[in-house]
């Protein structure tokens, strides 16, 4: 994924896109002083310079997917892998929340989902993701007790290729689908005809935390 | 002259079609997907899911819908599709056939779930048992039936009728589908009411009245952002409330990357909004003084002759007078002392402004809902004209508006005259606000003080204007003193509070309706209103509860609402019957216009010479007959004066700025739990209010960064946790609005406070636009 900070808004529809199409729990006062509220996709300022000579950039942070993924290394109970398309998922059935992976991603991706089954307000069954529309998605209801994280909406793009439709330009992630200001742009990284391919070798970009070494998927493009 | 220009080409992906988008295409495409976009429908069954404790009760079939409607969680009303699934709205996106904003929403839109299936809708309508009113007192609601609901209703009315006084009702409309705004100003103008006040007085009419001075046209301003180069920003924030946002949205990716030159963004602010962050450059200004900047920069444009020449000659009148005042009065040496910005700074941005072409001067509520904030909004908008962007590809544009079927005239019997001929209770285009439309604010002093007369009976649609007015409280004491208000909404909002009667409407996502979007596009377009799911409880569409009022009260007002559809299927089926088939409609859900023509000079100056005033030839003619000018032809110049504070400079130190933060829902349902938990993107934080307060200053006051403190106006005070920030002027204390609910549910009420509630009363004399940035604070520790 390729997040363009030039075109980027800071209107925040991918955090909202995100938890509208994932079901992802809505937080509380409560949950956002004690730090536990869920974001698969989360957008975080920074803060640079003196009045009047400020910055702050305003950066959406979803999963970074990384190759070298340190959360996959640190899990106990290999329920989190690394797809061989590169997305990097978490079975939620096999989660045991220790939060090992909460402390070893770099990135601030991963939530512990802390909310009772019981609480029905965010629990909506009939919400996404369920296995209706998009096919096979494995962990259909949410689930307490466990890590969670985005997931590059992988129930849209397996079915997708089910279908034999093109990633990254027929079907693309909900946050790529709702960005009004079209920054963000999905597709395979390794197709040199892609957009994101294009976009890479004609703009500047960053990956956060390079020094880390983890081969991160998700490319910044600036100003 | 003419020049027809293609827009919003750009590729989508739907439905599993590839397809290159444009309005031309637009009607090939929608004939053979509409089925795919509209209300497609997929019934099917489920492969057996893996047996597994954690899938207990997923449902072996499913029924999915996508329904093609609009959104109303914000005046943009961006057309939308909602995917149902077994009869429950469950995820809300973009309709590709809509151009406005090209198919996209802003994340307001995601949140129309939640206001649907918020559990603290009303269920039935509730009658008042409590006999005493006023804040804090619990109404003690009674659920009754609808029948007695509108009998009681109908009653009142009729005898209002049947006295003679029909101007004793007052009628407030909040943020409604234009479908519903024009059946309640019909039901106004049927029943013989002068008083029907909306929420514009709040919202920025003297964007309206400095175009109307400029121009005539007393509306919203709509650019060209496609093509524009250059955008000068004066206190208006187009990533956060500007109308309509999502276009903003949209167009900002577009005029950045998507087109070869990329558009420069200069926003000039004393806060540093989210749109400054993503500007090229902030230029903070001292509060109140855009109308000298916008004077200086005309200055350098017009010493160093940088203007457009030949729209100045052919196309405008009043120049040689505008000129003699700005270059006598604004040199930018002059004005830095003014607005605190370097001369320097002053002759770049001017230059770059006028050799950039085209560009655009924008002015948002920051720089003109100030008391003489239509002369600002002229100035700013008299930049547009001096660089020749008006009515030009890039430039202002001149809103085309749908041609719906007409309705036969209102029926207008002698009791209807008789109160239409009454004065309206806010004053409007008397010699106190001249030019003025609706002046919101003005309500609670009229029925306080019975001025002109006594209201008998109140009506409201929708509104909230006891949390959205400057000085709150009076309205509070007005509705306390009101002796009948029935309240139309699905939620028990601040005004609900008041009233005698609620009665439950529908959300924008249950009801039929047709809509619009404020000028932005400059093409008309027109969307659909459809009920996604069936509506909550025993709500009823506010067009079906009019419709049934006005049957009942016989004679005039139910002839005028004969033969108009008798309900709102009907009437949305009538209303948009010529401009496209009705089952094409429900299908694609959007309608639209051909192109737009640019350059009709000939055509759209309503002005008395035809052309663009440097000189308000409308303001004179309007003053004259109000007996307010003086006479002076620089009174109808665009001009500066040094803004009209309340309080004392040396008592209240700081200019207290309340802001609009994109995720406040302006639909009188506030603040939902996806919108309050990222509510201050800048801050990274949510669920409450924060006191922004520039680093040096708190320090002077010997503040600390988190800090609870009280902010307190001559008016009142209030308290909250100080934020310290880089990005406010010194001299400012900015405050987020949309938080400080004492009603709704318990994602709303009691979190964070209303920054409304310390503002002192003050109006823009011209358009009668509340004044909301003029009030001095104090910050002291709690």
């Amino acid at each position: 994924m390729v997040i363009d900070l030039d075109k980027c808004v800071g209107c925040q529809a991918c955090s909202t896109a995100c938890k509208n199409e994932n079901n992802v729990p809505y937080g509380s006062p409560d949950d956002q002083r004690m730090r536990r509220d869920i974001f698969w996709n989360k957008v975080i300022a920074v803060t640079n310079g003196k009045y009047p000579r400020v910055n702050t950039e305003l950066i959406s942070m979803p999963c970074m997917h990384c190759d070298h993924a340190p959360c996959v290394t640190v899990c106990p109970a290999k329920a989190t892998y690394r797809r061989e398309d590169g997305i990097v998922v978490q079975d939620f059935r096999r989660c045991i929340g220790c939060k090992y992976c909460i402390v070893a991603c770099p990135y601030g991706a991963r939530s512990f989902n802390s909310k009772e089954q019981e609480e029905k307000e965010y629990h909506r069954p009939d919400l996404p993701p369920d296995r209706s529309v998009w096919g096979q998605w494995p962990f259909p209801t949410r689930t307490h007790g466990v890590v969670e994280k985005c997931t590059f909406c992988f129930h849209r793009i397996d079915q997708g290729i089910k279908e034999g439709k093109k990633i990254g330009t027929e079907v693309v992630p909900a946050c790529v689908e709702d960005c009004p200001a079209e920054a963000r742009i999905f597709g395979d990284l390794d197709d040199t005809h892609s957009k994101v391919s294009h976009l890479l070798s004609s703009r500047a970009w960053i990956r956060l935390r390079e020094e880390l070494d983890t081969k991160c998927k998700v490319y910044y493009l600036l100003r | 002259m003419k020049n027809k220009v293609r827009s919003g080409s750009k590729e989508k992906e739907q439905n599993g079609f590839k397809l290159k988008m444009d309005r031309r295409k637009f009607l090939k495409w929608s004939a053979f997907t509409g089925a795919a976009v509209g209300a497609s429908k997929i019934i099917g069954q489920l492969d057996t899911p893996a047996a597994s404790p954690l899938q207990k009760n997923i449902q072996k079939t499913f029924e999915e819908k996508w329904i093609a409607t609009s959104c109303l969680n914000c005046p943009a009303r961006c057309a939308t599709r909602v995917r149902v699934v077994n009869g429950k709205a469950v995820k809300i996106t973009g309709n590709p056939l809509s151009q406005v904003s090209e198919g996209k929403i802003c994340p307001r839109a995601h949140i129309g779930l939640q206001v649907l299936y918020d559990s603290e809708r009303i269920n039935t309508p509730l009658k008042r048992t409590s006999n005493k009113k006023g804040k804090g007192v619990d109404p003690k609601w009674i659920p009754i039936s609808w029948d007695q609901a509108l009998n009681e209703v109908t009653n009142r009315l009729r005898k209002l009728r049947e006295n003679g006084e029909p101007h004793k009702l007052l009628l407030f409309n909040g943020l409604n589908t234009v479908s519903s705004e024009e059946l309640i100003f019909r039901f106004a103008d049927a029943f013989g009411t002068p008083n029907l006040i909306s929420g514009d007085g709040l919202d920025s009419e003297t964007e309206k009245s400095g175009n109307w001075m400029a121009d005539g046209h007393y509306a919203h301003t709509a650019y060209d952002l496609d093509h524009t180069n250059y955008i000068l920003a004066f206190g208006a924030d187009m990533l956060e409330s500007s109308k309509p946002l999502s276009r903003f949205l949209r167009k900002w990716g577009k005029f950045r990357r998507e087109k070869p030159n990329r558009t420069k963004v200069v926003v000039i602010n004393p806060r540093y909004s989210v749109t400054a962050a993503k500007a090229d450059e902030w230029i903070p200004i001292n509060p109140g003084t855009d109308g000298a900047l916008a004077m200086a920069i005309a200055h350098v444009i017009i010493s160093e002759e940088l203007y457009d020449k030949t729209f100045v000659k052919g196309w405008t009148v009043g120049f040689d007078s505008y000129k003699n005042l700005v270059l006598s009065q604004y040199a930018p040496k002059e004005v830095s002392k003014i607005t605190g910005i370097e001369p320097e700074a002053i002759q770049r941005i001017a230059r770059e402004f006028a050799q950039t072409q085209p560009a655009l001067a924008l002015r948002g509520k920051e720089s003109i809902n100030w008391p003489e904030g239509s002369f600002t909004s002229y100035a700013i908008f008299c930049l547009n004209a001096l660089v020749g962007s008006i009515d030009v590809p890039g430039g202002v544009i001149y809103q085309e508006s749908p041609q719906y079927n007409e309705m036969p005239r209102w029926v207008e019997d002698e009791t209807t005259k008789k109160g239409k001929a009454k004065p309206s209770l806010d004053f409007r285009g008397t010699d106190k606000f001249p030019a003025a439309k609706v002046v919101t604010n003005q309500i609670p002093e009229s029925l306080l003080e019975n001025a002109p007369y006594p209201i008998e009976m109140a009506i409201g649609f929708n509104t909230n204007f006891n949390m959205s007015s400057p000085g709150p409280d009076r309205w509070d004491q007005a509705l306390t003193k009101l002796p009948y208000y029935v309240h139309l909404s699905p939620f028990i909002s601040e005004m609900a509070l008041y009233a005698d009667l609620v009665l439950p409407s529908t959300t924008f996502l249950e009801e039929w309706g047709y809509d619009h979007s404020p000028p932005g596009s400059g093409f008309a377009e027109v969307k659909i209103k459809q009920p996604a799911v069936s509506p909550h409880g025993s709500a009823r569409p506010i067009i079906d509860i009019l419709f049934h009022i006005a049957r009942g009260l016989k004679g005039g007002v139910a002839q005028s609402f004969a033969n108009i559809g008798d309900h709102a299927e009907g009437f949305v089926k009538i209303r948009t019957e010529k401009l496209i088939p009705w089952k094409d409609f429900l299908r694609k859900g959007v309608w639209m216009e051909k192109d737009y023509e640019y350059r009709k000079y000939d055509r759209i100056f309503h002005t008395p010479s035809k052309k663009f005033e440097f000189s308000s030839g409308n303001l004179k003619v309007l003053l004259a007959k109000t007996k307010k000018g003086k006479g002076e032809g620089s009174d109808y110049l665009p001009h500066y004066r040094e803004p009209k504070f309340l309080g004392d400079k040396e008592k209240f130190p700081f200019v207290l700025l309340p802001y609009q933060p994109l995720m406040t829902i302006e639909n009188g349902s506030q603040n939902y739990p996806w919108a309050q938990e990222i509510f201050l993107p800048m801050d990274g934080v949510g669920w409450e209010t924060l006191v922004e307060i520039n680093s040096e200053t708190a320090k002077k006051l010997r503040l600390k960064d988190g800090q609870v403190v009280w902010v307190e106006s001559p008016f009142q005070k209030i308290r909250a946790k100080v934020k310290f920030s880089e990005g406010v002027h010194p001299g400012v204390v900015a405050i987020p609005s949309g938080q400080g609910h004492t009603s709704y549910g318990k994602w709303q009420k009691g979190i964070g406070v209303n920054p409304h509630d310390i503002i002192g009363v003050d109006y823009d004399t011209i358009s009668g636009q509340a004044a909301f940035f003029n009030t001095r604070v104090k910050v002291y520790k709690a």
